[in-house]
């Protein structure tokens, strides 16, 4: 750093990015919240939290999309 | 010494005078242009350009965690810190060995493409047509402002202007009718970018690894309908610049001249293709030449490379009259790239910046800017590549590589063909940019629009290409990864006014180092230790002034608009002093005009 004078860090950049026995929102809420895949993929059930079961595309041959 | 070389011509006795305008404020530091005008002969004799602000990120950058490093260089610059963020993502996702899903890409180049139309829109309509507006024109060359008036406006039928006086009218600030909505169009334009990136202009969702937006039908249903709603604008924008810029070439012979050096032109590359990029160093030549702007060095019209690689390694920071010790004894950070090519000491990832303050001196260190310089291979000349404002380089790296070619937009050797679609009153329309013979002003200022339609019609583009993986269901936007313990990353994109990069190391999962080399620096750098004027002391050096005005009144506009056509971030205050002890304090940009209101 050479002759640079520079003041005492305020911020602490060791603090663990993740505490043991918390939910690690990496993983993916795939059980909890159906309509998204593992595979990154989701479906229009991915938009509603109650009875996201019935709210498949009737048809196979309909958009599955989010109704955003 | 200068680059570009001065003009023969019958000389009068010179009657040189001092004027300085500091600080032409809101850029990285606060900029300078020192100048020595030489009345008689009616042309700038020497020009130094200085910054007198230390930022200093590069210092307190170490030791950090790398992926903090995108928010935080987002902070660098108040206009185009997206441009920041989504460099450092590219250079760690470099350094982390991750590549993000292709929607990803989709929405950041979205998002880039709309900070490209609002920056380009806002600055020109609102700051560099205030230099050439009907108030500024009567006041530094009433003799044009006569001939607008009788001159008809040849591309009339598409902006609806009769003549171009009437264009000039509607450039005026506060009142002018290009003026405001210009400012209606670049709150459109920055709601696109909000859709895509969370947040203007220091975006919340752009991670490396992927995007944090959601990607659902109305996020690209919403930016469709904005864009859509301001094309016509674009459309007419390219034709009234085309219009004037033509007209001061006609009415101020030699006006050519103004701002010109020798044709040094720099381009990163903007948009990634989602289809080729891995952002692995081996295969940066691969990807590089993918991206939907290619990358490039011009000199002399003629295209050097546009292999990353190259470029990667030819940077190098210099000293010579910047504020700085020198590094050279310093440990190298990085003596080889990943391909096995020796990086030099003055190589941005070896680079340890020691600030040492003191007082400017003209002669001697004058600027907080560094001269970032291009090593050239071949003939082992230190470039002082300059960024044209942006789009005057990436339309001519482009349009000499020959490499686009898609939907709406084609490259062809010799110029840019761009395709924009019907809009609520215009036909669809192609547009062309041709090469220009000059680097000067009025080109660089005239790339601008055209760049503006580049953007709206790659959007276009992405906008198609996402919401076909939209409807497919691959909504992934996200890939996870582990930071290293040890690893290099490099960035290059395009700021909205040039050239960028962004060079990283982590040692021990934290930053060792780290350095942005933005636009500016490159554009604003004085003098380096081969004593090589950076690019605003070159364009401004030697250039013949066309204001009416003598050095009681004179305002500078010439020199005003050659400092601009860089697009120097946001000019807003100018004080203006003058030599023999006399001063003069006058606020004239962007608040110019502001006493007609």
């Amino acid at each position: 750093m050479g002759s640079i004078r520079v003041g005492r860090p305020q911020a602490k950049p060791d603090t663990p990015t993740h505490v043991r026995g918390l939910h690690q929102g990496n993983k993916g809420p795939y059980k909890e919240q159906s309509g998204h895949h593992a595979d990154g993929t989701s479906d229009a059930r991915r938009s509603t939290g109650i009875h996201s079961k019935r709210h498949d595309a009737l048809i196979e041959e309909m958009p599955n999309i989010s109704p955003g | 010494m200068t680059t570009t070389e001065s003009r023969p011509s019958g000389r009068r006795p010179a009657q040189i005078v001092d004027m300085s305008w500091d600080p032409i404020t809101r850029i990285i530091g606060n900029l300078g242009i020192y100048t020595k005008i030489d009345f008689a002969n009616r042309e700038v004799v020497e020009c130094r350009s200085t910054s007198s602000l230390f930022r200093g990120y590069s210092v307190f950058m170490k030791g950090k965690d790398p992926r903090d490093a995108g928010f935080i260089t987002s902070r660098i610059c108040g206009i185009c810190g997206d441009n920041h963020t989504t460099c450092s993502n590219y250079a760690q996702q470099m350094a982390y060995g991750v590549k993000p899903p292709k929607l990803a890409e989709h929405i950041t180049n979205l998002g880039e493409a709309a900070e490209y139309m609002f920056d380009h829109t806002i600055f020109q309509d609102n700051l560099v047509f205030v230099d050439f507006c009907e108030a500024m024109v009567k006041a530094t060359n009433p003799g044009v402002l006569a001939r607008a008036e009788r001159t008809t406006a040849p591309r009339g039928d598409v902006h609806g202007f009769k003549t171009i006086a009437d264009i000039m009218q509607a450039f005026n600030p506060f009142e002018g009718e290009v003026y405001k909505e210009a400012l209606k169009v670049s709150r459109v334009t920055r709601e696109m970018f909000c859709l895509m990136e969370g947040r203007h202009v220091h975006p919340s969702t752009l991670y490396p690894g992927g995007v944090g937006t959601m990607p659902q039908p109305n996020t690209f249903t919403d930016y469709l309908s904005r864009l859509m709603h301001v094309i016509d604008f674009v459309k007419k924008a390219v034709a009234m610049n085309d219009d004037v810029f033509d007209f001061f070439y006609e009415a101020l012979p030699g006006y050519e001249e103004v701002g010109k050096r020798r044709i040094l032109l720099g381009c990163w590359g903007a948009w990634q293709n989602p289809d080729v990029v891995d952002y692995r160093y081996a295969n940066m030549n691969q990807w590089g030449r993918a991206m939907y702007v290619t990358p490039g060095i011009v000199v002399d019209g003629k295209l050097v490379t546009n292999n990353l690689v190259d470029i990667n390694l030819g940077l190098r920071i210099m000293l010579g009259s910047s504020y700085y010790e020198d590094w050279v004894n310093e440990q190298p950070f990085v003596t080889h790239d990943p391909l096995g090519n020796p990086v030099d000491m003055r190589h941005p990832w070896n680079q340890t910046t020691v600030p040492v303050p003191q007082k400017r001196d003209f002669d001697g260190n004058y600027s907080w800017v560094m001269s970032p310089r291009w090593h050239h291979p071949e003939t082992g000349e230190h470039l002082a590549l300059d960024t044209g404002g942006g789009p005057l380089a990436r339309l001519w790296t482009t349009a000499l590589s020959g490499l686009v070619d898609t939907p709406y937009v084609k490259a062809t050797g010799s110029s840019v063909r761009i395709s924009l679609p019907k809009g609520e009153s215009l036909p669809e329309t192609t547009l062309e940019w041709h090469i220009p013979k000059w680097s000067n002003t009025i080109e660089r200022d005239r790339a601008r629009p055209y760049f503006v339609a580049y953007a709206a019609a790659m959007a276009l583009q992405f906008l198609e290409e996402a919401m076909g993986m939209l409807r497919s269901g691959d909504t992934k936007v996200y890939e996870n990864f582990e930071v290293p313990d040890e690893a290099i990353g490099c960035g290059f994109h395009e700021a909205v006014r040039g050239v960028l990069s962004h060079h990283l190391v982590i040692r021990d999962k934290k930053i060792a180092n780290y350095h942005p080399y933005p636009p500016t620096p490159w554009n604003a750098s004085p003098r380096d230790i081969y004593g090589t004027p950076g690019p605003y002391e070159d364009a401004v050096q030697g250039q013949p002034v066309f204001e009416e005005n003598g050095p009681d009144d004179f305002k500078g506009v010439d020199i005003m608009r050659t400092v601009r056509s860089f697009d120097p971030c946001l000019p807003c205050g100018v004080h203006m002093y003058m030599g023999k002890g006399k001063t003069l304090s006058t606020v004239h940009s962007p608040t110019y005009g502001a006493s007609h209101g």
